[in-house]
């Protein structure tokens, strides 16, 4: 007995060993289920309607049950009972020698995490686009009803957060956990179990942001606004409770990916020798430290309303609808560059790579997304010219907004920059990057129409807006994330993407994205508003061409779908450096070995030493 | 050829790309934007489709010397060998030219801002004077007219042609939008407070009014007519309709 005891001892992990995804679903739904019994049994008999109450509980209870099932609370619930992981036990935790089992698990090593953030990233982009679909094969003709309006209502506000969740940890998530801590020379975040914490929040946010779909009778959009939030069903009340989760989640991930780039970068990594990947990430994360508060807090004050009574945003208790949408978009234009920024530093990465030369004016560019973190904190109030609050801010508000546009040159002069006579190699990462940079300046043009405010007041809330945000979030973003994943793969798997299918799928939606997004340009100009179920017949046409591209969109993702997949199993072998980059993660092996680096590098330069004398 | 000839070729090329781009979107702004956009029944929109005109003509040079490098790089600088090329030129920055480039998108920005400001100043006295004051009022999912100083109520909008009128727009309910489309005009109803726009229609005609903040179930129904109607023509309309409150 004794010997089996030390084994067990020796092999680390303890309780740990028995828990997996599995365990945490378990335990989520029996958590879940016992917290809907006992609200249900204590709430529903005083004869009023708690439906509330007991929806928020029950989704609180799975959120519980999941984070308990992992396996999150093992560690803090042993520091609180005086005991300390040992050192099999932290072993354990990193995954040492578990095979596949441990992608299933509460594993701390950032490259675990980093696959893990994949997959949740594919999961929620994939679910999203489904309901694109939905909505897209609803507005065909001018009177399809493929589903009726409150299911439509419902596909329109999941839609939206489930595309806002998955490009805020599109990049972000996978690459600054899988690739970050190699690029700047560290064994591992600087909060491993943290780590670990972020992304299994995030997992347990999923099922509610999809529940509450199924439950349903949700009016608001994704704005959540004022009264109609607080009209909608129960389903709402998952909504809130999902991104209430999902903001914890995102601020241990923010902390973490700021820590580690401060305080864990090797002897040399000097902040002026960071890959700009690094910088982008940081700066990514301390803007979602500012603004996802305020996602919580509106999230939170909403349930308020709705559950203890409360009127923080309901008119006819003294509250107002602007307080919502003020909080709302203090979180929403900050969440923009949260979310643009990760794929902008991706892309200069390559742009640098596939010319083959340095980075174009690396204090430019640094500067130019520090100006862009500033000035995103003070441009909400144009999603709100046409509320009619405070109109005297309108000027000063233009005048914000249409500062940006001078740090957002920047990214573009330091890409052409890069690219200028360099020796251009046109592999899938840079394929992408192209088709962001002619994406991303219709996506940025069309925001400087709609920071004018006698322009806004004629296409706020039309089509014209839809078309315009979706060029930043599918033309820009999408773009540079899935360049990212083509550029980082290679390092992730000791594959590569098959080239053929990705060739394929980037024209299906390079091409889609434009059939799309300008067809929906032209019915937001001749006068179609946004969220429309059905619409009126001169706006036929371009409607139909919009979901045609739509399809095309889908197409294409299926396409790199299946060439991810694939590629994973049975791809072309890579070896550890196929792009001839130079940062670090470059320099280690393929398949990247635990704690990455047998011996901490020196760093005497930064990456980026294209054609200069080696020294 | 030296690397100097070479750069001077560059240059030419991107700048006839350049020149043909910038053109094109020139053309685009002045002929198909105009069109695009509904007809104006109003000055506020004619300003409006105005500025879409020539913020397209301004942003067309920018949007093209972007896409002129984009052109030279995919076809010039392309490398079409195997392997990892050779490594380019170590330009690390050029002062000048990103001094030229801040410069000039601060004039540009500068430019935007000036003209947006201007335009506000002309819809702000607008609002300033009005000869008449219509009450609207959004609910689930019809709007409804109150015209001020009459107990006159109506579902369609009729207003008078060529005269200032002030909106004062409020919501029984949830905020719904209120747009007219062919007169550029659009103000949030929100409940339990009154907010204002307003127009001076310059044409005869039937227009639209969609809502456009989401409302519930019906939302894409919240929809009703203007009919700009001759002074002679809306007096007589207003007299012949029967009290009601």
């Amino acid at each position: 007995m004794n010997s089996t005891l030390e084994q067990r001892h020796a092999v680390g992990g303890g309780f740990l060993r028995r828990l997996n995804f599995g365990t945490a679903a378990v335990s989520g739904l029996i958590f879940g289920f016992a917290a809907w019994a006992l609200s249900h049994h204590f709430l529903d008999d005083s004869g009023q309607g708690f439906a509330d109450q007991v929806t928020v509980l029950t989704g609180c209870g799975w959120v519980v049950g999941f984070l308990l099932g992992i396996g999150a609370l093992t560690g803090p619930g042993k520091w609180f009972t005086g005991r300390d992981q040992s050192h099999a036990d932290e072993m354990y935790l990193a995954g040492k020698d578990l095979g596949r089992k441990r992608f299933f698990q509460y594993t701390t090593d950032h490259k675990v995490v980093g696959v893990q953030y994949i997959i949740a990233t594919m999961v929620l982009l994939g679910a999203g686009g489904i309901l694109a679909m939905g909505i897209r094969t609803n507005l065909l003709t001018p009177g399809n009803h493929f589903v009726n309006q409150q299911v439509y209502n419902g596909f329109l506000g999941v839609h939206g957060m489930l595309m806002i969740l998955g490009l805020i940890i599109a990049v972000a998530g996978p690459w600054a956990n899988f690739i970050l801590p190699i690029q700047v020379g560290a064994r591992d975040m600087a909060f491993p179990r943290l780590n670990a914490l972020s992304l299994w929040t995030l997992i347990a946010a999923i099922p509610l942001l999809l529940g509450s779909l199924a439950i349903g009778a949700m009016d608001m959009g994704w704005v959540t606004q004022g009264p109609i939030s607080d009209q909608s069903g129960i389903g709402f009340d998952l909504f809130a409770m999902s991104i209430i989760t999902f903001t914890i989640s995102t601020t241990v991930a923010g902390v973490n990916t700021i820590c580690t780039v401060l305080t864990m970068r090797t002897k040399g990594m000097t902040m002026e020798r960071l890959p700009i990947f690094a910088w982008a990430s940081i700066f990514a994360a301390g803007l979602g430290l500012y603004a996802f508060p305020f996602f919580l807090v509106v999230m939170s004050l909403n349930l308020a309303d709705r559950m203890v009574g409360t009127s923080f945003f309901i008119a006819s208790g003294g509250g107002t609808g602007w307080l919502q949408e003020n909080l709302f978009w203090l979180m929403g234009h900050p969440e923009v560059y949260v979310i643009l920024l990760p794929a902008v530093g991706a892309i200069l990465e390559i742009a640098s790579v596939f010319s083959r030369k340095p980075l174009f004016s690396y204090r430019t560019v640094v500067g130019g997304m520090a100006g862009l973190c500033g000035l995103s904190a003070l441009v909400w109030a144009h999603h709100m010219f046409t509320t009619g609050w405070a109109p005297t801010l309108g000027g000063p508000f233009m005048l914000t907004t249409e500062l940006i546009s001078i740090p957002t040159g920047v990214i573009f002069l330091v890409l052409l920059g890069t690219i200028w006579r360099g020796n251009i190699w046109m592999k899938m990462p840079m394929i992408w990057v192209f088709g962001f940079i002619v994406n991303f300046i219709v996506g940025g043009i069309t925001g400087i129409y709609l920071s004018d405010i006698p322009v806004d007041n004629q296409m706020h809330g039309t089509m014209f807006v839809v078309a315009h945000f979706h060029y930043v979030f599918v033309g820009s973003v999408l773009f540079g994330a899935i360049a990212a994943l083509f550029y980082w793969f290679p390092k992730v798997s000791g594959r590569f993407i098959d080239e053929k299918m990705g060739r394929i799928s980037f024209w299906l939606v390079f091409i889609g994205t434009h059939v799309t997004f300008i067809s929906m340009f032209v019915s937001g100009l001749r006068g179609m508003s946004r969220r429309y179920s059905s619409y009126a017949m001169i706006f036929e046409h371009t409607n139909f061409i919009t979901t045609i591209g739509a399809y095309m969109i889908m197409s294409g993702m299926l396409v790199l779908l299946g060439a991810v997949i694939t590629s994973w199993r049975s791809g072309e072998p890579s070896g550890p450096n196929p792009w001839g980059g130079k940062s670090l993660e470059w320099m280690v092996p393929t398949p990247v070995p635990l704690e990455n680096f047998e011996v901490l590098p020196v760093i005497t330069s930064d990456p980026y030493t294209y054609g200069e004398a080696k020294s | 050829m030296t690397s100097n000839d070479n750069q001077k070729n560059n240059l030419r090329q991107i700048f006839w790309i350049w020149l043909a781009i910038t053109a094109f979107g020139v053309v685009v702004g002045i002929y198909a934007t105009p069109r695009l956009m509904p007809r104006a029944a109003s000055n506020t929109m004619h300003l409006s489709v105005l500025t879409m005109v020539v913020f397209t003509v301004a942003a067309a040079p920018i949007a093209a010397l972007v896409y002129s490098v984009v052109i030279v790089a995919l076809t010039k600088w392309r490398y079409r060998g195997e392997g990892v090329p050779p490594d380019g030129p170590p330009i690390r920055g050029n002062s000048p030219a990103t001094s030229i480039w801040l410069v000039v998108s601060t004039l540009l920005t500068v430019f935007l801002l000036v003209w947006g400001l201007a335009l506000l100043a002309v819809d702000n006295g607008a609002q300033s004077k009005s000869q008449m004051t219509v009450n609207v009022t959004g609910q689930q999912w019809i709007w409804s007219f109150g015209y001020a100083g009459t107990q006159v109520h109506s579902l369609d909008l009729f207003l008078p042609v060529d005269t200032d009128v002030k909106f004062a727009v409020t919501s029984k309910d949830v905020v719904h939008g209120f747009w007219i489309v062919q007169m550029g005009i659009k103000v949030n109803a929100n409940p339990g407070v009154i907010t204002t726009t307003a127009v001076t229609p310059n044409r005869v005609g039937t227009f639209d009014i969609r809502c456009t903040e989401i409302c519930g179930l019906n939302h894409a129904f919240m929809v009703t007519r203007v009919h700009v109607l001759t002074k002679k023509n809306f007096d007589h309309w207003l007299a012949t309709q029967p009290a009601t409150n």
